[in-house]
């Protein structure tokens, strides 16, 4: 059964059409990046996860019920833009969602003690939020997202705003809570983290699915290339759609950047090569980043807004 | 409903935390307790000191110290009548002066109680009868003390007597008492009427009036001696006086200040409550604009919904607006049955309407509902605004719309004023209906008046859960400017899907 699963879903504001017929389901365990430039859709897609805002039209389905308050037990939250009760001590403020996300007083104490500490936080649990640096009231705000070891944890852009230090500690513990069973679902316009992290990918755009698979189904998206160094040029092989010549890198031999038609295995090629005795000095596969089939995918149009 | 008691909790938790909250709480016991003491400390320990230069043979002196003694004694008398009432303690001796209240005291009044032992006598009988935690009467002090004239002064000229008064009434001694009256009565006193005074501040009404009262008095025999009648005759004349019989409702004057002091309890119930109201709700409101612009909004609605929000924000400031109250009732209390000054003289009467069912069924019930028809309101300004900035364009309006007429809806009844347009307008206008009826509730409003005023209270607090909430609902994430009177209409039809 899905953790999460949206069905045709679409979002209208007035004149705006933020979420246009979106469908994808994620399952249990999974690290699930949502991954579009600004407006794409993606911070009212998990709103309506959330059951704050909802959809004009479609079906979601979260930990295989309908959304709302009742599954706040075994659901964390970490949105974009946050904040916290600035005269409310480290451990209330953690304890305060504990409780309302169904913790028992006690538990929540007890289990914010637990993540302040390690968050290297415990000797500041009685410190009021204003009198906390922004690098701690941040580890404050993820233990609040935490705190009740949700089953599916929504992260909306968790990484915006973080000190490389903080990145670090959210990027372990999505690691940790995957590593325990729990599914988690985070929005990023920063390709990096979704390629580190992720094990399934969503692409947004103008609040439409571009594209959802692995991090390798993205990939294949755009046509493989390779770096040769040839004496010949290779645009003569099969399945070569063109061939750049990037200068000579020894005497008789030259570098090409190769691009591939679509479809066409790198291995195809050096069999090719072989075949036709087409002399090589190096043969290396490139793989596409994350960015370049975003941009493939979504357009610069996209990335730019 | 759990979620709404843990958000109900922490909103008390942040507002007791407020240094604010503790310094309003103390303020109105404070001011109460300083009110009751203010009188001990402007009243002035040292009686007025009077000094009667009396040229014409010595009789005036001798008539004004004898007036100012009976003065003294009759408020002896009074006091000690009023002692005697408040603490039921007439059974010591019913046909005592001090155990008959309705009358005022005439000098022959006064002049029997001194012949009768005077206090001593009266504080041996009371004794004898009343508990034994029950204050002993302490007399009130003198207002004046007449002091005899120096020979050296005596014999000044009155020509003289500017000059040498200057350091009578202003002594150049730190340690020197001051004498702040002196009187001249000059030797052909009735047949002038001229006499002089001197004092060495404002002179008191009283202290003048009491010396003016005794000369004309002594002017006005003379004269009717002058015309024929005969001395006892002139002397009874210029003596005669009404025999004022009064009737005194516990504890105070007539039936209009019992009638006060009974709607003294709904008025200051209706009074804490737009303390109250304004005070939690803007707190509240500071509560709510915080969580707005602090970014809290979406993590807590991703836990709870904004109706539990609502109610557990109203529910709080609730709490935090009757913890007031009820600290306040406390130190009322307090003053009124562990205390036996004046605060207590004051308050135990005005407790009056707590011995009807209605009376306290109405009060609470007004209360309560006044506190959630007016909370919600600045709940729903607290949901539009980013900043306290933006608060303050919808709170001023809001705030004068709801305490200016009530404020002089208290002054009409303070007046006594329970009649009249106004106070019919305020009563069946739902924001003002919670003020108007608590206020009118000591001073007598018609049982269908209260039912009525109640059923369209409950409506319309009904109706403003609905729409506020809608309009609370749909604010809440709202970003951007202001909404418009259009937008906040908008928002208010807009029904949750």
């Amino acid at each position: 059964m899905s953790v999460l699963a949206l069905e045709r879903v679409s979002k209208r504001f007035d004149e705006v059409l933020a979420v246009d017929d979106l469908s994808f389901s994620v399952e249990p365990g999974t690290v699930f990046g949502f991954l579009g430039g600004n407006g794409a859709g993606k911070t009212t897609s998990l709103r309506m996860v959330l059951d704050i805002i909802r959809p004009t039209s479609g079906r979601i389905e979260v930990l295989g019920r309908a959304p709302g308050r009742a599954n706040a037990s075994q659901v964390g939250f970490l949105p974009e833009e946050r904040g916290l009760y600035r005269q409310m001590t480290a451990l209330d403020t953690i304890a305060y969602f504990g409780r309302l996300k169904g913790m028992t007083r006690s538990d929540a104490r007890r289990e914010g003690a637990s993540l302040l500490d390690r968050f290297g936080l415990a000797a500041n649990s009685r410190s009021s939020v204003d009198k906390l640096s922004k690098g701690m009231a941040q580890k404050v705000q993820l233990a609040t997202a935490i705190v009740n070891r949700p089953k599916l944890l929504i992260l909306d852009e968790p990484f915006s705003g973080l000190d490389p230090v903080n990145q670090g500690l959210l990027e372990n513990e999505i690691r940790r809570m995957s590593a325990d069973g729990a599914t988690v679902v985070f929005s990023t316009h920063v390709m990096q983290h979704a390629e580190r992290l992720c094990d399934r990918l969503l692409l947004l755009a103008k609040g439409a699915k571009r594209f959802e698979g692995t991090l390798e189904d993205a990939r294949a998206e755009l046509p493989a290339r390779l770096e040769l160094v040839a004496r010949n040029d290779p645009s003569t092989l099969a399945g070569v759609v063109s061939a750049e010549d990037r200068g000579e890198a020894e005497p008789g031999w030259r570098r090409w950047d190769v691009r591939l038609s679509p479809g066409v295995a790198p291995g195809d090629v050096l069999e090719r090569c072989v075949d036709e005795q087409f002399a090589l000095r190096r043969f290396e596969q490139r793989h596409a980043s994350l960015h370049d089939v975003f941009v493939h995918l979504v357009g610069h149009a996209e990335t730019a807004r | 409903m759990t979620n709404i008691l843990i958000i109900a909790a922490r909103e008390f938790r942040q507002i007791a935390a407020m240094r604010s909250f503790w310094l309003t709480l103390l303020i109105i016991p404070l001011s109460m307790a300083i009110g009751g003491v203010t009188p001990k400390l402007v009243h002035k320990d040292e009686p007025d000191r009077v000094m009667v230069i009396d040229r014409s043979g010595g009789s005036e002196a001798r008539a004004i110290a004898q007036r100012f003694a009976l003065d003294h004694n009759r408020d002896v008398l009074t006091e000690l009548s009023r002692y005697v009432q408040r603490r039921h303690l007439e059974g010591a001796d019913r046909k005592a002066l001090w155990s008959q209240h309705d009358r005022w005291y005439s000098d022959l009044d006064v002049a029997r109680f001194i012949a009768a032992g005077g206090v001593a006598s009266a504080t041996a009988r009371i004794d004898l009868v009343k508990q034994k935690d029950t204050p002993s009467y302490e007399a009130p002090l003198p207002d004046v003390e007449i002091v005899p004239v120096p020979a050296s002064l005596a014999a000044q000229p009155d020509a003289r007597l500017d000059e040498a008064l200057k350091l009578v009434l202003k002594p150049a001694a730190r340690d020197a008492k001051p004498v702040d009256y002196v009187v001249l009565i000059p030797t052909g006193f009735g047949a002038s009427p001229l006499v002089r005074l001197w004092a060495n501040r404002q002179p008191s009404q009283r202290v003048v009036g009491t010396i003016e009262d005794v000369l004309t008095r002594d002017l006005r025999t003379r004269y009717l001696s002058a015309q024929g009648m005969s001395a006892r005759a002139a002397l009874h004349a210029s003596n005669i006086a009404p025999a004022l019989s009064i009737s005194t409702p516990p504890p105070g004057g007539g039936a209009r200040e019992s009638m006060l002091v009974r709607s003294i309890l709904p008025l200051a119930i209706a009074y804490l409550l737009m303390i109250s109201l304004t005070l939690s709700g803007s707190w509240m409101l500071q509560g709510t604009v915080e969580e707005r612009s602090n970014k809290l909004l979406e993590t807590v609605l991703a836990c709870v919904s904004p109706e539990e929000l609502m109610y557990g924000k109203l529910l709080g400031t609730a709490g935090i607006g009757l913890f007031m109250i009820a600290v306040w009732i406390g130190c009322a209390l307090f003053a009124a049955y562990a205390t036996q000054g004046a605060i207590a003289d004051f308050i135990r009467p005005a407790l009056a309407p707590l011995s009807s069912v209605g009376t306290i069924i109405a009060m609470i019930y007004f209360f309560v509902a006044g506190y959630v028809v007016i909370a919600i309101l600045f709940l729903a300004i607290g949901a539009m605004s980013d900043s306290m900035r933006d608060a303050q364009g919808y709170l001023m309006p809001v705030l004068l719309m709801i305490l200016l007429p009530i404020s002089i809806l208290m002054q009409a009844v303070l007046g006594g004023n329970t009649g009249g347009v106004l106070m019919e307008v305020l009563t069946w206008v739902p924001i003002w209906t919670p003020f108007a009826v608590l206020a009118r509730l000591g001073l007598g409003i018609p049982t269908w008046e209260v039912i009525g005023s109640a059923i369209l209270l409950a409506a319309f607090a009904a109706l403003e859960i609905v729409l506020l909430g809608r309009l609370f609902r749909a604010s809440l994430l709202a970003q951007g400017q202001r909404p418009s009177l259009a937008e906040v209409l908008s928002r208010m039809r807009a029904v949750p899907n």
